[in-house]
């Protein structure tokens, strides 16, 4: 296998060492969870690099698109999960209109992300959002400052949802709590502090 | 004329409600003029933001916009909508439901500790598509609402992504060059100018505004700049995020990189509203962060 496979010039070895894969480091799970999850066949991928060729994220980041595909078909799981490029994506879906194989790999990286989360792997601002729509619905919730604009408007001073009707509210939290979201989402803020 | 308005059952989102108002101010009035009566969809919620949610777990993010549908279900209507990121929560997960019995299932689960149940009864329209759409109403009767045309501006305009992306699953057509918002646009008598990538993202989605301010921003620069190029007066789009990212972005933007663009952003229901007649007090111009004034200066 792979293992030992080695360069002769003991200075390139090194400097590459970081470089190589194992087996050891592999999960072939991963792939097949990817593609479950993501809804599309990411091992058809042939690498052309269309994807990160549109991506907008790509010009000004480390973020490579073909870099993840190529990963979940090897399934490498550590190195997509724990890259804190997973989080560049836009999810502006060029990739995806664009692919020459029919491949949705901005559905791929959402299911990385999916599979990430459940290891508590999650950008802290996600999570924010989720502790604002657990307490009013909203993800941007309204201010004072808005309020009296809609008043200037004729609106009413809270918007026709979770704002004006508060009884609605309990519906919204049963969802996120049948996930538990809400206490992981304070869990996991609460570590990180 | 038919003389019987369209009903549809208006679902709000966050940002447009609470941060510009002004939009849904003009969305109900402009669509009123064109035949189409929005009515408050009552106890909506976010719908909920695709980046956030759908990142975290798809399956909550089902289930969150599930009930969103329900209650549309209910009026018996369907839901028209003025973002594209509900776009992408409301429509695409009706769609999914309704063609995804095990998908189904699974939210009905869910949603039956709420005493609801999704059955797939309603559709789910962009307000910009209905606008487009001759059957309902039509560029043409756009244009005939117009009371004061837009003649002498170059209005930029931003299509976002989550409205017409992946194309396959959507059914606006081409996603490379489109121009139906650009006729949308002619039809106020402004100019659309056609620039450079025009369908680049905002830089905002996926959760990339929060995770990133500074990426995101040099996302939204470069298409300041290629809105500079052709000398736009203005940009419009159909997505209160990416006017959000665009227009307070670029105070940001200043702040950070230290560029000054100046480039007035404005909804299509804002400039809409404009065209009918509407003042800038009537549709909240004052809450922007970049001065609308220079824009309103050509057109009033």
């Amino acid at each position: 296998m792979a293992v030992k496979k080695d360069y002769k010039d003991q200075k390139l070895a090194e400097k590459l060492r970081d470089r190589k894969y194992y087996v050891s480091d592999t999960n072939p799970g991963f792939l097949k969870e990817v593609e479950k999850i993501g809804q599309t066949a990411a091992h058809m991928c042939f690498q052309c690099g269309t994807c990160t060729g549109s991506c907008p994220s790509a010009p000004r980041s480390s973020y490579r698109i073909r870099l993840f595909m190529r990963r979940a078909v090897l399934g490498l799981d550590e190195e997509a999960l724990t890259d804190p490029d997973l989080w560049l994506c836009t999810t502006c879906y060029t990739c995806t209109d664009r692919c020459p194989r029919d491949l949705a790999p901005t559905d791929a990286i959402m299911a990385m992300r999916n599979i990430a989360a459940r290891r508590d792997i999650i950008p802290r601002n996600f999570l924010q959002t989720v502790q604002l729509i657990y307490k009013t619905g909203h993800g941007v919730p309204n201010n004072d400052a808005n309020r009296a604009a809609r008043k200037k408007l004729g609106l009413d001073a809270e918007p026709e949802t979770t704002h004006k009707y508060p009884e609605y509210l309990p519906g919204v939290r049963k969802i996120l709590d049948h996930y538990g979201l809400k206490e992981r989402a304070d869990r996991i803020l609460s570590e990180g502090e | 004329m038919s003389e019987n308005k369209r009903q549809y059952a208006f679902f709000l989102g966050c940002v447009a409600p609470n941060r510009y108002p002004g939009i849904e101010a003009a969305a109900i009035k402009t669509s009123e003029k064109v035949g189409i009566e929005l009515l408050p969809l009552k106890g909506a919620s976010c719908c909920p933001a695709p980046g956030a949610f759908g990142s975290i777990d798809l399956n909550i993010w089902y289930a969150m916009a599930a009930r969103n549908l329900v209650l549309a279900e209910q009026m018996g209507m369907d839901i028209a909508l003025i973002c594209n990121g509900c776009y992408k929560s409301i429509w695409e997960v009706n769609h999914k439901l309704k063609h995804n019995d095990e998908l189904r299932d699974g939210v009905n689960e869910v949603l039956k500790e709420i005493d609801m149940e999704f059955k797939g009864s309603i559709d789910v329209w962009h307000v910009a598509e209905l606008y487009y759409d001759p059957k309902i109403v039509g560029v043409n009767k756009i244009a005939e609402s117009v009371t004061r045309p837009l003649t002498g501006v170059k209005v930029g305009v931003h299509y976002g992504c989550h409205l017409m992306k992946p194309q396959k699953d959507r059914h606006f057509g081409d996603t490379e060059n489109p121009m139906w918002l650009d006729e949308l646009v002619a039809a106020l008598g402004a100019e659309p100018v056609q620039y450079r990538n025009k369908m680049q993202c905002c830089g905002a989605g996926g959760g990339v505004r929060g995770y990133d301010l500074t990426h995101a921003l040099d996302i939204t620069n470069e298409k300041m700049i290629n809105l500079q190029e052709v000398g736009a007066d203005a940009l419009t789009e159909v997505c209160p995020f990416c006017q959000l990212q665009f227009d307070r972005g670029q105070v940001e933007i200043q702040d950070k990189f230290g560029i000054a663009w100046g480039l007035p952003v404005l909804h299509y229901n804002e400039l809409l509203g404009l065209a009918q007649g509407m003042s800038p007090d009537e549709l909240a111009l004052d809450l922007h962060a970049v001065d609308v004034e220079p824009f309103l200066k050509k057109i009033l």
